[in-house]
Formats: C-alpha cells, structure tokens, sequence
C-alpha cells in the first residue's frame, strides 16, 4: 500500500520523510493539488454500491482505496497552477480531491477537519488549559480600553498575530513582539488583538509529537539576551537546538492534546522560564520540524515515516449493520 | 487604521529563491546541480535554512 504525500515540490523538509520511505521500500506518490489539473489528475466512480479512485501524478498512477496513509504536509491551493485557474476551479478540485480522500480508509496526519480546527490559537490555549498544560495570562480584544486594563494587570506584554497568518500584500512577517510601555492602544479597535505576558524565558523549547512519539528540543537563551527579542524564528543567537527530556507531567498533557485535537502530529512552542517551566505558546498542527532534526540528530523525519508506513487499514464493508472484512 | 499587530510588521524574507535544488518528479525529491538529493545534505540545509521555522514565506505559512 502506498503513501500519498499532499505538498509542494519545493518543500525540502518533505523530502527528508520521502528519502526514509524510499529506504524502507514504501511506496510513495507525491502530488501538489495546485497541479490539477495539469501534472495531477484523479478519477473517481461510484457504482454499484462500491467505491473506485484512482490519483496520477507524472507517471504514477495510485488507487485511492490502496492508500495506507496521508501526509498532509504543505499542499499548494487545489489547481491555482491549471491551464485557466479560477476560484471555481479551485472549488471544485479540492471538493473532488479532498472529499474523495476523506472517503478511504487510509490514517491522516492530519486529517483536515482536525488540521483547520487546530490551526485556531484562540482554541489552542484554552486546549491547552484544559490539559493542564501552563499558559501565559492572554488577552484578544477589539476593545482598546481592555487592552490598556490589560497592560495594567500585566505590565510587560507581547503582541502576535491571532491566526499564525501573515500579510502577502507585500509579503511580511509578523514575528511575537514586545509591547512597549506607554503603547497606544488604540489601533486595536481595527483588528483583534492577542496580547500576552511575556515570560522571562531561560530557553524555547520545540517538542515535536508524532503519534505517542515525543521528541523535545531546547535553544538556550542568552544571559544578556536583549529581552526585546521575544520570537526565536527572529533572533540573533548562535546557540544550538539540544535534546531535551520532555517532563512527566508535560508529556502527559501534551499526549491529552493530542487526542482532544484528533492530531497525529503537532509541532508545540514552551516558553521555559527561571523555573523550569515550560510555558504553552501554540502548537501548530503542520509545524516544521527539518531545522531541529539538523541541529538535534533527533530522528523526527524517521519517526515520521514508520508512521506513514504502518499497514492500512483492512478493507470492510458495512453488511446489515456488521462490519465485515473485503476479500 | 492600521490593525495594531501590523505595527510590528517587518519584510517577509523569500528563502526558495536561492535554493540550489531543483524538484525531480521520477525521485520525487529535490536534487542538487550536482545530482545528489538535497535532503541528505544537513549542511546544506542549515545553511540555506530551508527547513528552519521562519514565518512568512511560501512554505513556511504554520511553523
């Protein structure tokens, strides 16, 4: 049974997982849905009360119903590269891609109605909370006033996008940042807000899960780190990310996570202040994970593809409200 | 009438521009100039940090 991998070409962190499963002897087939209709294709029938699809892309040709797992990694928007793209175009390839893949029987990492649920922070923390799991004091608001009684309570405070999203008109980034004291509010009246208590931190902490696999990694952060560089995609250290154990009780919440999630990958951020403790910021269903494995050695991309690689499911069919096995 | 996150805003950095790799549809993998594939090399990609979590650029969109 094959593996479907939905994501660019250019995403090279994929290719770390296809290289594992090449070695293995798994077979893959490897599509961007921004391809349909050009180097993708698929078909579909529904007949006599059975299902058959088929997917293509160059010269692989794959039955859907031969698809032990997807990995949905970082698919391009079903068919913005077709001959005449169109947003009804759009629409309809990813209505026939996506739901006749919701139809099979193959484990997603991760399936889409849990991947777009996740992706809402404002869910995430409170997931978080109910995992037990430490989450900094959080606002998001439209309301200015909120805002400034917020800073009160919470004197030092960082700003970051709601959604994770960043403009593309031009394209920019809006990395976690601090929030100056005496800041003027009032543009929070023009689009929500997340503000959060900066935690005084002593390292980031990237744990990556995979399943009920959980492997942790550490970047100290500087003593005489400026504390104006919150967001450690932006920062300026040197020091490497490091294998980290994962604490018992963390590792108990994030696998609780997980389940509620209905996620069987998530990539999550800690804050780890003078304490040890480590703080939730997000998890990020999608999140990458080649740079720690570089820098670790922990076999990320590995764990990956045994995953992927687990047999399918057997074929059943509901027969007068029985589950029976296909032969 | 700037949404107040957008203050913090900075230009997005585009890192697929230089990666000296190009996608191999039989291997269905990226491979360098000089046929090795791309994903074995760990220098390399720590060095062009194309695998690195950093926000705004195309594939890089939930890290």
């Amino acid at each position: 049974m094959t593996v479907l991998i939905l994501t660019s070409e250019e995403d090279v962190t994929a290719d770390m997982v296809v290289v594992h499963l090449n070695a293995s002897g798994v077979p893959v087939i490897r599509l961007d849905p921004a391809d349909l209709t050009g180097g993708v294709s698929l078909s579909g029938e529904y007949v006599h009360g059975a299902f058959r699809g088929h997917l293509q892309a160059a010269d692989r040709l794959v039955s859907i119903s031969g698809l032990r797992s997807i990995w949905v990694r970082r698919p391009g928007t079903a068919a913005t590269r077709a001959a005449q793209p169109s947003s009804w175009l759009t629409e309809e390839s990813a209505q026939a891609l996506y739901g006749m893949l919701r139809g099979s029987d193959a484990r997603w990492m991760n399936h889409p109605d849990a991947a777009r649920r996740a992706r809402h922070k404002p869910w995430q923390l409170r997931l978080a909370q109910r995992c037990g799991l430490p989450v900094p004091a959080t606002l998001i608001t439209t309301f200015p006033q909120a805002a400034r009684e917020f800073a009160d309570r919470y004197p030092d405070l960082v700003v970051k996008p709601v959604s994770g999203a960043h403009p593309q008109d031009p394209p920019r980034a809006v990395p976690t940042s601090r929030v100056a004291p005496d800041t003027d509010f009032t543009a929070v009246a023009y689009g929500p807000t997340l503000l959060q208590r900066r935690v005084p931190k002593r390292a980031d902490i990237r744990l990556t899960a995979v399943d009920d696999r959980l492997l942790a990694a550490r970047k100290a952060t500087l003593a005489d780190a400026d504390p104006d560089e919150v967001d450690v995609r932006f920062a300026s250290s040197d020091l490497p990310w490091q294998p980290a154990d994962v604490p018992p009780r963390i590792a108990e919440a994030v696998l609780s996570y997980l389940r509620e999630a209905g996620l069987s990958y998530g990539a999550f951020d800690f804050a780890e202040d003078a304490d040890g403790t480590w703080w939730f910021l997000e998890c990020n269903q999608s999140g990458q994970f080649g740079f720690v494995e570089v820098e670790t050695g922990q076999p990320i991309a590995r764990t990956i593809a045994e995953w992927l690689s687990r047999p399918g499911p057997e074929p059943h069919s509901r027969v007068n409200g029985s589950t029976t096995r296909v032969c | 009438m700037q949404p107040f996150a957008l203050n913090y805003a900075r230009p997005a950095v585009d890192l697929e521009a230089t990666a000296p790799y190009v996608y191999d549809t039989g291997l269905q993998l990226n491979v360098l100039f000089d046929g090795r594939v791309a994903a074995r090399d760990f220098a390399l990609l720590r060095e062009l940090a194309t695998t690195t979590s950093t926000a705004g650029s195309k594939t890089h969109f939930d890290d």
